[in-house]
């Protein structure tokens, strides 16, 4: 008798498993379809044919590409002639090369200063180390926008306005990279300090040390620093549009998505949702690469082996 | 392959914490050494010290001859073994092998050899194409020991390389590192918190406790003659078996008394010859210690033995070949708590015992070790420090042991018994007392020699051998010591003359002579100065001169420019007297203490009165009075509130008013007063 009771309770058990997993996951589903839906909208809506900003219906009536081509070729259908005219303030190759060269520059000097910065901080002693790390932790939480007019100023002064906006906003996205080094010490301080002391008996260098030995081991760290770097130009919208000063020949991609999305550029244009849409999709695809050839490294564990284990 | 000297090494860090304190040991070609202590206890720091990843704070370090304290780590010819491996992960065992020689850029052909050879030697071979994850714990120290070997080092450093292993692969690798050892035939130091490791490897262990040295000896030595109570408890399992007690001298033996029990047990008085009579006086209570298998349980030992102790039996634990049997030789006592009355047998017998049965067991006191309760330092010390006997003062003369010596005319003191303390140090071979030699032993280097005299052992450390069967000594008269009714009535002389003061420094504007460099470098800017006239000249001029000028090479002797420097000097303030201070001090002090607070601490100079001349300028000091020890003579001085001792030439008669000293900077010992850090 009692081993049956206790076998009607194991098979209980598994039942209220399942009914457990099935549940957490109707509600991940649900999660899921909240998150996901305005991704699967971006892309629908930029394959859609009719004009009109906004339709009542979600799924198109005629799928076209034509919207990805008029993105780039910069035209637009004008609602009041009905027909398709060239837009001669905008330029999207432009904006998305500009935005593109920035961010890559940005992303291999920030990378640089981030893993020099954090490997000195986790490594080095030195006097002013803690004042410095709580210092640059402080400033790190006062928005960038605050400084935003001082350094507009700035940039006029040494003339790196307008026309000069790309090296202007290098500088201002690069300026201030150091300070998100905690995540990345966090890392390094997890490598074991006796690595770095059976290279210096071997013979190595701080640099070589820091090349040979720590690098390596940091792919996860320097992957995750590439991708957050390259995203903070990438979709940078107020100190691209402030630098730009409103001329359309100096705007990054932000800045030029932004206006496909003013009132007045709705009401001329009645493709111009559907452009903005293509836009986005467009805009989101270099991440996307990034992301995927850089995965690998994200997940996998190096560290396994070196130490006790 | 090289011998070690480390020389009063001190760390102390930042926040003041002193982890290793005056540590001092000189280590020879090939030795095992195993630093061993609990946690904490300073061994680590000392090793990676002289690894070069820890700075020393003072004190002076070296490899062979070579002084390293300022020699980077892959300078110093040294290799270290990690406790947790520190392999590089995303390396093969090749290359992990092979990366300190490709720094070293070492020829690939080589490099290939010496990594083949070491995985042989260490049994790696297989692996070798390997990444470290793939390996276990016990390949993996491997491979670390093969990067170590393969640099072909002068001396390894092993730091606790088995913590992390299991039981039975650490047995395996210690003898696996024992053989090593004799293979390489290089000095091996290796760290350790166990010790039966350090029993089983080290050719001399050095037992640390709260970053002090404790003893520095051979394993069988460390437990046998165990200096102190901390020591006699860390070497040895079962731990040693503490007991409070006193001992008293009845005739010619020795009564020792336990606490807590009634139980007394006697040893011949031949037992304490090197201990101090005070405390034979049945009052003074000390700690017996006596180990495990010192201890039986045995009836046919017990019915023999010279010494037995009522135990009551409280529990015990099976190891298999042995049995540890747990009481207490207190009545009232469980046996379970560490205590002065607990007492752990080691038998291999097979007699059933019952837990709170009462039995008899049999202590060899032979192997019985005696400390000072509150020094917790052996009173049966291996080389004894002083000679304690009874004397009597007459006048002039001193008796002791049937013997008499005139007293030297500086030794005053009131006609009377009392007791005198001749250090073993003091007894000089040569001289009209004659001794019966009784034998002469090496301990640690130094020559003990015992002798008989007037029914007494005494002991005396001395340089040379000596064969014949009996000696003539005298006594060292400045190093003795009377005693009565406790209070010093003669002192020794201070051996050691110590002065307070300051380092300071100056600015001095003063006319130095450039330097080679800078003349070279003015002499260069000159030339082109020169050359660039020389061009620019026929190019103002209307015609240039057609004949080429020909320029006499005179080698003209430029001068030496001196030019007004402003250089800081460093110098010793002592007592307020000023001494220049040598550039390889000054470094060393700076170096220990930075410069920031370097110039406000205050030192303690010590010399001895031998490093001490009479000079015009020097520390100021009242001579109070010559002190006449027939051989040699001193002069006794005042400065400040201190009295001080200066070695008088002979050619000097009198002496009087304030003189100046100058004392020998090169012998001066410079100690950072309140963190009583020894910096020179």
């Amino acid at each position: 008798m009692e081993a049956t009771t206790k076998q009607k309770k194991m098979r209980s058990m598994k039942v209220m498993r399942r009914t457990t997993n099935a549940i957490i996951y109707v509600i991940l589903v649900v999660i899921s379809i909240i998150w996901l839906f305005p991704f699967f909208y971006l892309i629908i809506q930029s394959l859609r044919g009719e004009t009109g900003n906004y339709t009542n219906y979600f799924f198109p009536k005629k799928w076209t590409f034509d919207n990805y081509i008029h993105l780039f070729t910069n035209e637009g259908y004008n609602s009041g002639t009905g027909k398709i005219e060239s837009l001669q303030a905008y330029n999207f190759m432009t904006w998305y090369g500009r935005t593109f060269l920035i961010a890559v520059v940005v992303t291999i000097v920030q990378t640089v200063i981030v893993l020099v910065t954090s490997y000195a901080l986790s490594r080095m002693r030195f006097k002013m180390r803690k004042p410095l790390m709580n210092l640059m932790l402080i400033l790190g939480m006062f928005p960038g926008f605050m400084s935003m007019t001082a350094l507009y100023f700035l940039l006029q002064l040494i003339g790196l306005t307008q026309n000069m906006s790309t090296v202007g906003l290098i500088l201002v996205y690069v300026g201030s990279s150091c300070m998100g080094y905690y995540i990345c010490k966090g890392f390094f301080d997890t490598i074991p300090k006796s690595l770095d002391e059976a290279a210096r008996i071997d013979g190595a260098s701080r640099q070589l040390i820091f090349f040979k030995i720590i690098l390596p081991l940091s792919k996860p760290i320097i992957v995750y620093t590439l991708l957050t770097a390259f995203m903070g130009p990438w979709g940078d919208y107020m100190f691209a549009s402030l630098i730009a000063n409103g001329n359309p020949a100096y705007w990054n991609v932000a800045v030029g998505l932004r206006d496909m999305v003013q009132p007045q550029t709705l009401l001329t244009y009645s493709d111009s949702f559907q452009r903005f849409c293509a836009a986005g999709v467009v805009v989101s695809l270099p991440i996307t690469i990034l992301f995927f050839i850089l995965q690998r490294y994200y997940v996998e564990g190096v560290t396994g082996g070196s130490v006790k284990g | 392959m090289a011998s070690l000297s480390l020389k009063h090494i001190y760390k102390v860090y930042p926040n003041g914490v002193k982890a290793v304190n005056d540590f001092t040991m000189e280590i020879e070609d090939k030795e095992f050494i195993v630093f061993v202590g609990p946690s904490g206890c300073g061994k680590s720091t000392t090793l990676r010290m002289i690894a070069g990843l820890e700075d020393i704070t003072a004190g002076e370090l070296k490899i062979g001859d070579l002084v390293v304290n300022d020699v980077e780590p892959k300078d110093r010819d040294i290799a270290m073994v990690f406790q947790n491996y520190a392999l590089y992960p995303h390396m093969t065992v090749f290359e992990n092998i092979a990366f300190g020689l490709r720094l070293r850029k070492m020829p690939r052909e080589e490099i290939n050899r010496r990594v083949k050879e070491a995985a042989e030697i260490l049994g790696i071979t297989e692996y070798l194409g390997r990444k470290p994850k793939e390996m276990s714990g016990g390949q993996r120290q491997r491979v670390s020991l093969g990067r170590a070997i393969v640099r072909e080092p002068k001396v390894m450093l092993l730091d606790e390389p088995l913590s992390n292993l299991d039981a039975k692969l650490r047995t395996q690798m210690r003898s696996e590192i024992a053989k090593l050892h004799k293979r390489l035939g290089t000095t091996f130091i290796y760290v350790t918190h166990d010790q039966i490791e350090a029993m089983t490897m080290g050719t001399r262990i050095v037992v640390m406790k709260d970053g002090f040295v404790q003893q520095i000896d051979t394993p069988k030595n460390l437990y046998n003659y165990p200096g102190n109570k901390f020591v006699a408890g860390f070497i040895g399992t079962p731990q040693m078996n503490f007991f409070e007690g006193t001992l008293k001298k009845v005739g010619d033996n020795v009564e020792i008394a336990f606490h807590n029990t009634d139980a007394k047990v006697t040893v011949p008085y031949s037992y304490f010859y090197k201990t101090r009579p005070a405390y034979l006086n049945g009052e003074t209570t000390v700690i017996i210690g006596l180990r495990a298998e010192n201890v039986s349980l045995d009836p046919e030992t017990v019915a023999k033995a010279a010494a037995t102790i009522k135990v009551k039996i409280s529990h015990k634990e099976e190891l298999g070949n042995e049995t540890l049997i747990y009481g207490d030789i207190n009545m009232e006592g469980d046996g379970y708590t560490e205590s002065s009355t607990r007492i752990i047998i080691k038998s291999a017998d097979d007699v059933e015992h019952v837990a709170g049965e009462i039995v008899d067991a049999a202590l060899d006191l032979d192997h019985v070790h005696l400390f000072d309760a509150e020094t917790e330092v052996s009173i049966l010390p291996r080389i004894p420090e002083f000679n304690y006997l009874d004397c009597d003062v007459q006048g002039k003369t001193l008796s002791f042991l049937g013997q008499s010596v005139t007293l030297p005319s500086v030794i005053e003191c009131e006609s009377g018994a009392g007791e005198l303390l001749i250090p073993s140090d003091a007894i000089k071979l040569g001289g009209n007392i004659v001794a019966q030699v009784v034998g002469i032993e090496d301990i640690l280097g130094k020559k003990l020699l015992s002798m008989e005299l007037g029914g007494r052992r005494i002991f005396a450390v001395v340089d040379e051998e000596v064969t014949t069967s009996t000696v003539g000594i005298s006594i060292d008269m400045k190093k003795i010591t009377i005693l009565r009714d406790g209070q010093e009535i003669v002192s020794p002389m201070p051996e050691v003359v110590s002065f307070d003061g300051n380092f300071v420094k100056k600015k001095v504007v003063e006319d130095v002579p450039e330097t080679a460099q800078e003349r070279a470098k003015r002499l260069a800017k000159e030339q082109k100065k020169a050359a660039k006239a020389a061009k620019a000249a026929p190019a103002e001029g209307e015609q240039p001169q057609e004949e080429p000028v020909t320029i006499e090479e005179t080698p003209v002797e430029e001068p030496v420019l001196t030019k007004r420097k402003k250089i800081v000097k460093f110098s010793l303030l002592i007592e307020n007297a000023e001494f220049p201070a040598p550039e390889d001090i000054a470094q060393r002090l700076i170096a220990a203490l930075s410069l920031k607070r370097v110039f406000d601490k205050k030192y303690r100079f010590e010399c001895t009165p031998y490093d001490l001349t009479l000079a015009e300028e020097g520390i100021e000091a009242e001579v109070v009075g010559i002190v006449d020890y027939g051989e040699e003579r001193f002069a006794r001085c005042l400065v400040g509130e201190k009295t001080i001792y200066v070695k008088l030439d002979d050619s000097i008669a009198s002496l009087s008013g304030t003189v100046h000293l100058l004392p020998d900077i090169d012998k001066l010992a410079i100690i950072q007063a309140d963190m009583d850090i020894r910096l020179v």
